[in-house]
């Protein structure tokens, strides 16, 4: 399978339709450090409900009876002073583990997720990748992934910091005393609701703010990008009035966010002060007379912060963590597609192969049935001929070439390759053997060199690179930009031409050295002065070599060996050149005429002109 | 690049603080002061009274139950009561003043960039990219806005809190606050190397992130290229490098966080663990009372929030100067072209146009243009024909008054064009672009671009000459459609068509259009040529033509070559020279025939494909290279 630097997870595994079960499968292998993230968060706690429990000792026994430990009293306070210091590290201690131990678990789930979602969609079909907007995708493996690592390190914790701290101090309180410990939490339940329907308001408002930025950015970038045409209609009056109205509206809804904010924070502020002071009060009295020690009280003012405000913010997290669990579907739905199985097949050829092909009655359909995209296709192609293939838009000539390296899967018929059914090769030995040069070549952001070398899998030397590029005519181009080989494409302002992009690929596919070729109108987007140099280099590669040539032109199909007129997806002529040309009334024969008749009709303007 | 590189790479500029730049940063302050002034005094008090009720706490205890005074216990919690409510009601006016002020900074900075960007020249956008652009005035103005609001707030709620909290401590114990005293610094100095190491992970990590966006969308973009090269498990293998930086970056970047607030607590408690002992034995001597050292407790349990916000400003303020320094450059810069101080109205275009001896270059100081000389007659139609990069993109810069010559003059109507204003020449000139720009909205608002004051149907008129009308009547919502970002939800050739509404409503009296190389299908085609000849009539036209029917209808045609004129005359003229012209023309020829005889295939559908996923990642370059590179 696939040699990994890091550590693989397949996130099939955690489907499920219940999703918080399906975001537990993806704690897989981190549940330890989660759970260990929560335990020494609870030593955290406990530690700091012990610096007051400390205090009410010092206060209580060792002030108020006069208790020791060691010889004498000043030794005791430097053990207290040291107890006090030794929690703190332990406090400390806990709260830097558990952030340690979450972050490990956040970003390791995060980074084998980032790693399977880039490798699951390399390998989904083409089908898929046809149906499915880049946009989307991308969408979805940047913000949803972000979003669950946000629920794995604040929010999956922070809801269990909350609990944990409201539960050992509300215990440590109750242990002092049960009343009060009951009295003291009257608020709680709705304070808690209120900050539950307040976040859900606030997260709305937040959304709409940020949509009114979104718009404003779009406004922003259209201005800038059509600066010219701004100018040219003398518009910036009115580009200024319409940046001010969405720069305004921003404004308004920012201001109605504060207002928001600056009424929850104070107003929830005033209760639960109220509720904290009516138990200071009550905790006063008590001490007073004589119901709790003073150190008591003490430890109770202290412990009693820790109970209350958090809450306020479970409210937050709650309404947060509704983000994960939305986020976590939209990955799903990606991750459910079914994979291409590259290595499956029934049986593995070790060697090349030779290049014979045989079509037998081949037909395919789309898979959501619609119609026939190529229907009843037989021909025979010996090893090393060229085949062509001939036809307008939509005649399945591309459809049919997509076949042999199993990006679609025929639906009736045969396709024999070397007198062995295509579906039973693995689809990775047939990419192998096969090369294809695209009608729109495709380059990657990196290196000239390793543009060339991309794909080809084995370890090749700068002079077969170079070699390669001078067969496919390219290698003095790239020696005059700034770094040769090394350019960057596409950075610096290093743009090459649709004829360079073109000799680059091929330069490519000369490396790889397939042993059938499939040339898809690989000169249709180029002058014609590239187009004579891409010829000659599609030439040489063409040697000994079975090849596909996809074209429009007589010109460029006239010396293969077959020739298929394709209309409609089924094949309306075949033969060669000559056998075609006879033909009179076929399409071939036409295609023939009226590229004779442009000949004519220039040689006719321009002697009209003289 | 991405934007998000360019922005990441900005950020990591620092700037000090020098006096000018003080100044003119809080003098974004002064139409707000009185705004300024409210949430200081609020914070103030609220950053006080917190550390006044400590201290009422302290006095509960000492005053009351060790004095077993109830009365006591009772005035002051009607003490505290109402400082609780005083304080909710200052926290909502700073919480809101300061919020407020902050958007409205904010919107005032944005104004005024994106008001300045309006009246900058070309020159300035082929200089900049866009995306610097656009992050001057989203990132940076966002950035400055919370250093004169939040970070003000911070650090003068941090000062207040440390300094009261200090003070109550001195009241309590003076010798004790001592300690205290001398902690806080250090407190401080390990807290700011925290924030600036936790920063330059956080950074890293967003470095990496862009990079592994990158990498998405490349390889789903190229996806068919990956397939059917099969380099899924190299690919695989490289994108996990990626992720390992950003998880190295990231998981940095979070336990340093989570170290940060132990140690500054750890700090404290070291001061604690003294104050107790030492307090210890005060208390024996009557020097400190249980409640005191209750409040020392909590004093300086919660100081590790005010040092925790100091760092953070400190850490953050240089980037924020550094952001309003690009932001200030920005509006110092003055735009290249512009009005002369006696400019006079342009009455009309249509008169003579002259290039007398016009040079001209870009920034880089290649020549584009040489002493390049051009009469043209009110009325005539050219076409502007060569290879790319020969200069025809720059003379018609340069007659839109883009740019300006290097030397030599543009004479209209025997005048030079600079003594015009700008306005009055743009009043008068109809644009029709290669790549056609549209504006999110519907198609009517698009067309209307061209002239605000026509109604609806002076709009659909202008369609209709255009003949962009039919096709916008099959619209869903016909001219209430919407047509996207950018108009991406139409087609090329429809994008084009409305363009061409957009100038035939402008009633220009010089008409320029730059024709698309990229094919549109044949009825479109048609559609365009029969629009623009409209345009054509009864004004002057510049036309860099690639479409046959356009060069053979143009009255002149000019031939440009490396910035200077190749060959030039009309259509008969120059087949005869059998020179640059013809072989450029039997090239189109025969390729426009093989169209037409539905030979070739016009391969609109994959180029519209690759231009869409290239835009994601080339929309954030340049217009201004794109206005050079397009020459």
């Amino acid at each position: 399978m696939t040699t990994t630097t890091s550590p693989y997870f397949d996130f099939r595994d955690a489907l499920h339709p219940n999703r918080l079960v399906g975001l537990w499968r993806m704690m897989t292998d981190f549940r330890v450090s989660y759970i260990a993230a929560t335990a020494s968060l609870a030593i955290s706690a406990l530690a700091k409900t012990s610096v007051y429990l400390l205090l009410r000792f010092f206060a209580d026994d060792v002030l108020g009876k006069g208790a020791m430990l060691g010889t004498s009293m000043t030794q005791t306070f430097l053990w207290i002073g040291l107890g006090f210091i030794l929690l703190a590290l332990v406090e400390g201690g806990g709260a830097f583990l558990s952030g340690r131990f979450a972050a490990y678990t956040a970003e390791g789930i995060t980074r084998r997720l980032r790693d399977f979602l880039f490798d699951h969609i390399q390998r989904l079909s083409f089908s898929y990748h046809s149906a499915t907007p880049t946009g989307d995708l991308i969408e979805r493996v940047t913000s949803d992934v972000d979003a669950l690592r946000r629920f794995f390190s604040e929010q999956a914790i922070g809801v269990g910091r909350i609990i944990l701290l409201f539960v050992i101090n509300w215990v440590a309180i109750l242990y002092i005393n049960v009343k009060l410990g009951l009295l003291s939490v009257v608020v709680i339940p709705p304070i808690l609701w209120v900050s539950l329907w307040f976040f859900k308001k606030v997260t709305k408002a937040y959304e709409e703010y940020q949509a009114q930025e979104a718009l404003l950015s779009t406004t922003l970038q259209e201005n800038l990008t059509g600066v010219r045409v701004v100018k040219a209609f003398a518009r910036q009056d009115y580009e200024k009035t319409k940046f001010e109205k969405d720069n305004w509206g921003k404004y308004l809804k920012g201001k109605l966010l504060l207002l928001m904010h600056s009424l929850f924070w104070p107003l929830s502020d005033i209760v639960l002060g109220a509720q904290m002071l009516f138990g200071f009060v009550y905790a006063a009295f008590m001490a007073i007379n004589g119901e709790i020690t003073v150190g008591d009280y003490v430890a109770y003012v202290g412990l009693v912060v820790w109970l209350i405000f958090p809450i306020r913010n479970l409210g937050r997290t709650i309404v947060q963590t509704s983000t994960g669990m939305v986020s976590y579907a939209r990955l799903m739905d990606i991750t459910k597609q079914a994979r291409e199985p590259l290595t499956d097949g029934s049986i593995q050829p070790t060697g090349p192969a030779r290049g014979e092909i045989e079509f037998k009655n081949v037909g395919f359909i789309y898979s959501d049935g619609t119609h026939d995209v190529i229907k009843d296709i037989s021909f025979h192609v010996k090893p090393g001929q060229s085949i062509a293939l001939l036809g307008s838009t939509g005649s399945g000539k591309t459809s049919m070439v997509n076949l042999l390296p199993r990006f679609h899967d025929y639906t009736s018929g045969q396709i024999l390759l070397d007198g062995v059914e295509l579906k039973d090769y693995p689809r990775k030995y047939l990419r192998e053997q096969i090369g294809i040069v695209q009608q729109e070549p495709f380059l990657f952001s990196r290196s000239i060199r390793e543009n060339i070398l991309y794909g080809v899998g084995r370890s090749v030397t700068t002079e077969e690179i170079e070699a390669a590029a001078k067969a496919a005519a390219v290698h003095d181009v790239i020696l005059t930009f700034p770094d040769g080989y090394n350019t960057i494409v596409g950075e610096k302002g290093v743009t090459l031409s649709g004829g360079q992009k073109q000799r680059v690929t091929i330069a490519r596919t000369i490396l790889k050295n397939p042993r059938i070729l499939i040339l898809d109108d690989s000169t249709s987007s180029v002058d014609t002065e590239t187009e004579a140099s891409i010829r000659d280099a599609l030439n040489s590669l063409m040697e000994n070599r079975t090849t596909f040539i996809i074209a429009h032109r007589i010109q460029s199909v006239m010396k293969a060996d077959l020739i298929l007129v394709l209309d409609k997806g089924q094949v309306i002529q075949k033969g060669d050149h000559e056998e075609l040309l006879k033909q009179f009334g076929g399409m071939y024969r036409k295609i023939y005429d009226i590229q004779t008749r442009i000949d004519e009709e220039l040689e006719q303007e321009i002697a009209r002109v003289n | 690049m991405t934007d998000e590189i360019l922005e990441l790479e900005e950020e990591e500029y620092t700037s000090n603080l020098t006096a000018p730049v003080f100044w003119r940063i809080f003098g974004l302050l002064k139409p707000h002061w009185k705004w300024v002034l409210g949430f200081l005094v609020t914070i103030a008090l609220v950053s006080s009274m917190d550390a006044y009720f400590t201290y009422l706490n302290k006095q509960i205890v000492d005053q009351g139950i060790k004095l077993n005074d109830f009365d006591r216990v009772i005035e002051i919690a009607w003490m505290y009561g109402s400082f609780l409510l005083f304080q909710a009601a200052f926290i909502f006016i700073f919480i809101y003043l300061a919020g407020v002020l902050g958007e409205r900074v904010q919107y005032d900075l944005r104004k005024m960039l994106f008001n300045h960007l309006q009246d900058l020249s070309l020159s300035y956008y082929a200089q900049n990219a866009v995306g610097r652009l656009i992050a001057r005035v989203t990132s940076d103005t966002g950035r400055v806005s919370d250093l004169v609001t939040w970070g003000i707030v911070d650090s003068v709620w941090a000062i207040m809190n440390i300094t009261t909290s200090l003070i109550f401590m001195a009241i309590i114990n003076w010798r004790l606050a001592i300690i205290v005293s001398v902690i806080i610094p250090l407190m401080m100095f390990v807290a700011t190397k925290f924030q600036k190491y936790i920063l330059v992970e956080f950074r890293q990590s967003r470095r990496a992130n862009s990079k592994i966006t990158g990498a998405y969308n490349e390889n789903i973009q190229g996806v068919r290229v990956v397939k059917a090269l099969g380099r899924e498990d190299e690919n695989l293998v490289e994108f996990q490098q990626l992720t390992t930086r950003m998880y190295r970056a990231s998981y940095r970047a979070a336990w340093l966080s989570a170290l940060f607030l132990p140690t500054v607590q750890i700090i404290a408690a070291i001061a604690l663990g003294a104050i107790v002992w030492y307090g210890g034995v005060q208390i024996q001597i009557g020097l400190i009372t249980i409640g005191g050292i209750q409040a020392f407790v909590s004093y300086l349990t919660f100081m590790m929030w005010p040092v925790q916000d100091l760092a953070r400003v400190y850490a953050e303020m240089q980037h924020s100067i550094a952001s309003a320094e690009r932001i200030f450059k920005l509006v110092d810069t003055p735009p290249d072209v512009h009005n002369r101080s006696d400019a006079i109205e342009a009455k009309t275009l249509l008169g003579e146009i002259e290039f007398d001896h016009v040079d001209f270059f870009y920034e880089d100081r290649k020549s584009v243009l040489k002493d390049f000389t051009l009469k043209v007659k009110p009325g005539e139609t050219i076409a502007l024909v060569g290879p790319t990069g020969g200069g025809k993109s720059t003379i018609v810069n340069l007659l839109c008054r883009f740019y300006e010559p290097n030397n030599g003059v543009i004479r209209i109507n025997g005048h030079d064009y600079m003594d015009y204003t700008l306005e009055s020449i743009h009043n008068k000139i109809g644009i029709v672009l290669q790549t056609p720009h549209l504006f999110s909205g519907t198609v009517r608002e698009n067309i209307r671009y061209g002239n605000l004051s026509a109604n609806d149907a002076e709009v659909e008129e202008a369609a209709k000459i255009a003949g962009a009308h039919d096709f916008i009547v099959t619209l869903e919502k016909s001219y209430e459609q919407n047509v996207g970002e950018s108009g991406n939800l139409l087609s090329v050739g429809q994008k084009q068509l409305i363009s061409l509404a957009r100038a035939v409503l402008a009633k220009p009296e010089l008409f320029i259009m730059d024709e698309a190389t990229s094919s549109v299908d044949t009825l479109t085609e048609a559609l365009i040529q029969r629009g623009m000849e409209a345009l054509m009539k009864g004004r002057t036209s510049f036309v860099i033509a690639h479409r046959l029917s356009t060069i053979r209808r143009a009255d002149r045609i000019i031939v440009i070559e490396n910035g200077t004129i190749a060959e030039h005359g009309t259509h008969a003229e120059l087949l005869r020279q059998r020179g640059h012209y013809y072989r450029l023309y039997t090239q189109q020829f025969r390729h426009e025939l093989e169209v037409a005889y539905g030979v070739t295939e016009e391969i609109e559908g994959n180029e519209r494909a690759n231009v869409t996923a290239d835009s994601i990642m080339v929309r954030r370059e340049t217009a201004g290279e794109e206005a050079v590179a397009a020459d």
